[in-house]
């Protein structure tokens, strides 16, 4: 427990010295968007990973996260935080809704049934041009902090928290029955698990990290259009996921981390940069279903043996 | 005839022609599900990839090299591009579908791997031909036929025969050949089939090289008539979806009529509510029908396993 805690530290003094190593603009930013990643990764793994349940929607709740707080704030004079407390609670109970509508789907099902909610709500932004302006979009949003270093320390430290939230939530009692919904929910139902209770709570839960993850981003951008939110959204998130590692803890993150900075590496064009998704996300799937982090395992196993 | 009727007739032969090609792209879909259980998410990038080989033989390969004339051209384009389908078929299916199955892998692998594939098909045909639309002149297209007061063009004509003949061609293949039997076998249950002799892992390949050959002829018949991008294929996936779901995951029969009454649904949108939110009636469809009848408009006679 000891020395979970120094690592924790460590990191934390990592996150706080990198604005000092990376010093240009661009790749400041880069830091910035590497941290709501992270933040989008682990509300999609909470989903994906712990719970089992294939969620192509996530996507939504972040779109619906940045457009919320954005009008609210644009329109309605709010504070940033208020207006990212509202974020949170519209993009949870949107989760939840769509958690109790797919209650008794699937597998496949309910893939598609929320692959089906988010291009509705994609539709919803593009179409609803009273209050979203539709292709037009919304400019000169200012982000809550002045520079970008505020933003990524903001960001970030937001990214650690929700981080410890999770970590100790599926080192819990619901993180077992969690894991137990994943692995049979049959099973986990005849023990007395309330099964569809709680993959609307991992739902909720989920899609309000992913919409207070929204809430920053489009301060960070400066402008907001629904193209920003399409389905290809939902699924670098799941890259990010897979190439980590799904259920456990670390693996999104260091997905997140890998796949933001990777493409960036090699100059990515837009079509380059998810390319390298498409393939990663075929390729571990076929040759190392745990992600980075099983390929770590087996890797020290190895070089103990 | 009335100007309502005549309306009403102009309408319903758009939506025919419609579904048709919604049907051509939701036959594949099932008939994979049917014997697999299993999705392939990168089905409809199959159909950009027919539509841009249909497009590079009609106008580049057939007509500039070989100097065939227009129509002949099309016509050819069209078998390549079926060519191009089949091929990306068996790729998926080598190199996807049958190491994750060797591996007993749960259903949520290969949709993931699948998606992978469409992420990357897009994206490479992003990369590979740019974001401008291309103009994909058919001979056909230009052509109108008027009867009384209705109005079509050559192509939906031929978008109609050519759907009813594949249609036509994979029913009868289904039920009065040998391989057909044995699919049909396989669809019903894996394990016994395989038991009674039939090579299980032929039988699913070679219905995901059918079904990839299907989309790629589809790609074919759409690119004329759309705005040709590499992403034509993926606003099509998540209808073929509604489509599938809406007929009952691996039913043929459900999945035909769902196909053109979501056709005919679109035609009559596009008249009365405007072209913006046909997805949104898609979907509500959709999912209207995954809470009242997830099993689809034929019900399924198939037994959950649990």
């Amino acid at each position: 427990m000891k020395s979970r805690f120094a690592l924790f530290l460590i990191v934390i003094a990592i996150i706080a010295g990198l604005p000092w190593l990376i010093t240009t603009p661009y790749w400041r930013g880069i830091l910035v968007l590497c941290a709501m990643n992270v933040l989008l990764a682990m509300s999609l793994n909470l989903v994906l990973g712990y719970t089992g349940q294939l969620n192509l929607g996530q996507s939504a709740f972040f779109a619906i996260g940045a457009y919320v707080s954005t009008i609210l704030i644009k329109t309605y004079g709010w504070n940033f935080w208020v207006a990212a407390l509202a974020a949170v609670i519209a993009a949870g109970f949107l989760g939840l809704a769509l958690a109790a509508f797919a209650a008794r789907l699937r597998g496949h099902y309910l893939a598609i049934a929320s692959l089906g909610f988010a291009v509705i709500t994609y539709q919803v932004l593009l179409n609803w041009e009273d209050v979203t302006e539709g292709v037009r979009g919304i400019y000169g949003i200012l982000p809550p902090v002045p520079n970008t270093v505020a933003l990524f320390y903001l960001v970030a430290g937001i990214a650690a928290a929700v981080y410890l939230l999770l970590d100790n939530l599926v080192r819990s009692p619901i993180g077992d029955t969690l894991r137990a919904i994943r692995e049979d929910e049959v099973s986990a139902a005849s023990l007395g698990v309330n099964a569809a209770i709680w993959k609307a709570f991992a739902f909720g839960l989920g899609a309000g990290i992913a919409g207070l993850a929204g809430a920053f981003y489009p301060g960070f951008v400066g402008t907001l259009v629904p193209d920003a939110f399409g389905i290809i959204e939902s699924f670098t998130m799941m890259a990010m996921v897979i190439v980590g590692g799904m259920g456990t803890m670390i693996g999104p993150v260091i997905g997140a981390v890998v796949l933001t900075f990777l493409p960036e590496l090699l100059r990515g064009f837009g079509e380059l940069r998810l390319m390298i998704y498409g393939l990663a996300l075929t390729l571990v799937v076929l040759f190392m279903p745990g992600g980075m982090v099983q390929a770590w395992v087996s890797l020290k196993n190895r070089l103990r043996a | 005839m009335s100007d309502l009727l005549a309306l009403l007739t102009q309408q319903t032969i758009n939506g025919v022609y419609l579904g048709c090609l919604y049907v051509m792209v939701a036959l594949g879909l099932t008939l994979i599900y049917g014997v697999l259980n299993q999705i392939n998410f990168a089905h409809a990038d199959f159909v950009t990839v027919g539509a841009f080989t249909a497009f590079f033989t009609a106008t580049r390969l057939a007509t500039r090299v070989l100097g065939m004339p227009d129509t002949a051209a099309y016509l050819l384009s069209l078998f390549f591009a079926l060519g191009a389908g089949a091929l990306l078929g068996w790729l998926v299916s080598a190199a996807v579908f049958a190491p994750l199955r060797r591996r007993g892998s749960d259903e949520l692998r290969p949709l993931i791997a699948t998606i992978g594939v469409s992420v990357l098909l897009e994206n490479g045909q992003l990369w590979l031909f740019g974001p401008v639309p291309y103009q994909f002149d058919s001979p056909l297209a230009r052509e109108t036929i008027r009867v009384g007061r209705i109005f079509f063009s050559a192509q939906s004509a031929l978008v109609v025969a050519v759907s009813l003949a594949a249609i036509a061609a994979l029913y009868a293949f289904m039920r009065f050949t040998f391989i057909g039997k044995a699919l049909r076998a396989v669809a019903q249950d894996r394990e016994t089939a395989g038991l009674m002799g039939i090579n299980e892992n032929l039988v699913i390949a070679l219905t995901i090289v059918i079904a990839s050959a299907l989309a790629g002829m589809a790609g074919a018949l759409l690119g004329p008539v759309v705005v040709l991008t590499p992403f034509t294929g993926a606003s099509l996936i998540v209808k073929a979806f509604a489509i599938v779901i809406i007929g009952g995951f691996g039913n043929m029969e459900g999945t035909i009529i769902a196909g053109l009454l979501v056709g005919i649904i679109e035609a009559f949108t596009v008249q009365y509510l405007g072209s913006g939110i046909i997805d949104l009636v898609v979907f509500a469809m959709l999912l209207a029908m995954l809470v009242i009848r997830p099993t689809g408009l034929i019900a399924e006679r198939k037994e959950e396993n649990v």
